[in-house]
């Protein structure tokens, strides 16, 4: 089976005075790569005029996109119009959900959303008390369970997930751990490590690492822009050559 | 004197919840009259605004915006899994 280039990036926080920016990075990507990932925070805002540069910024490439939504996308409550601009663009964009893209044959699979906070193992929040802290663990619960149910759902070679919000602490390190429970949850770790995946990709934690591993094996890449500082970064799956 | 303690707490929130920046990855430090920012962003004009509601929000202090520049570079090696 060939093996499959994965690019991957999130937090482009793209807006009016970036137009055009991006774009110059990523021309020739078909050179590189088989499909580009985008982990959310693709505006600053969430703002339709941002949804629409971000859309004009990642439509048309010769390879797939598939990309999630951000905390920031949510920010100004139009999220879905977000999504539907981005979705009338080519632009496949996962909302808790899978889809399997073909490449020269390969199945790959991707599940997948913006993900939500809680902290990790230990050190989390619960359902438990007020309302508001009830919710905010609910929120993530039930992500998470969706999440398992796409994994399960998707027939392909290969299993990616896409997410904003961080499955592990070990992407985190650089970031205050404070503010870890607001960063990620284990919740979309055990998620993955219940049905498999290849790779988990994610963003959010701009000062935190690259490189990390849920509980059960499965590598985690944070590609927040300001942590990999490259437009893009390509993760080959399944092969000794790219 | 207001304590520094919140006068970087505010600042920060500020960043955070105007709509010229909502910018979350910025850290606030202030030493008796002197506010120092630091972190990343992607261009100058987004380095400028965030000093300009720092400001706001710390009237009367001095200001130092050490903020960087991200340099998005082209792709580098690929990692193999």
């Amino acid at each position: 089976m060939r093996e499959l280039r994965i690019a991957a990036v999130a937090d482009i926080h793209l807006g009016e005075d970036l137009r055009g920016h991006y774009r110059k990075k990523i021309e020739g990507i078909e050179r590189r790569a088989d499909v580009l990932l985008v982990g959310g925070d693709l505006t600053r805002h969430g703002t339709i005029p941002e949804g629409r540069v971000v859309a004009e910024e990642l439509s048309g490439l010769p390879i797939p996109v598939v990309a999630v939504l951000g905390n920031h996308d949510y920010h100004s409550d139009r999220n879905q119009e977000i999504i539907d601009l981005l979705r009338d663009a080519g632009i496949i964009v996962l909302d808790d959900e899978g889809a399997v893209v073909s490449i020269d044959g390969v199945r790959l699979g991707v599940a997948g959303g913006k993900g939500f906070g809680g902290g990790f193992a230990g050190k989390c929040a619960s359902e438990f008390g007020e309302p508001e802290t009830k919710a905010f663990v609910r929120h993530t619960k039930e992500i998470a369970e969706r999440w398992r149910r796409a994994l399960k759902d998707l027939d392909a070679d290969h299993k990616i997930v896409l997410s904003h919000y961080s499955p592990v602490k070990d992407t985190l390190m650089g970031e205050p751990p404070e503010i870890y429970p607001f960063l990620g949850s284990y919740m979309l770790a055990e998620a993955a490590d219940a049905e498999g995946a290849d790779l988990f990709i994610h963003g959010h934690a701009h000062a935190g690492t690259e490189k990390g591993v849920t509980p059960g094996g499965i590598r985690v890449r944070n590609v927040a822009l300001p942590v990999i500082k490259h437009a893009y970064t390509v993760y080959c799956l399944n092969g000794d050559h790219c | 004197m207001e304590t520094p303690h919140y006068v970087a707490a505010r600042v920060q929130r500020a960043l955070a919840e105007d709509e010229r920046t909502t910018e979350l990855g910025i850290r606030v430090d202030v030493r008796g009259e002197e506010v120092y920012l630091r972190g990343q962003v992607s261009c100058d004009e987004r380095r400028h605004q965030i000093e300009n509601v720092a400001r706001e929000a710390a009237p009367g202090l001095r200001l130092h915006n050490e903020i960087t520049l991200v340099e998005v570079r082209e792709p580098g090696e690929e990692e193999h899994l």
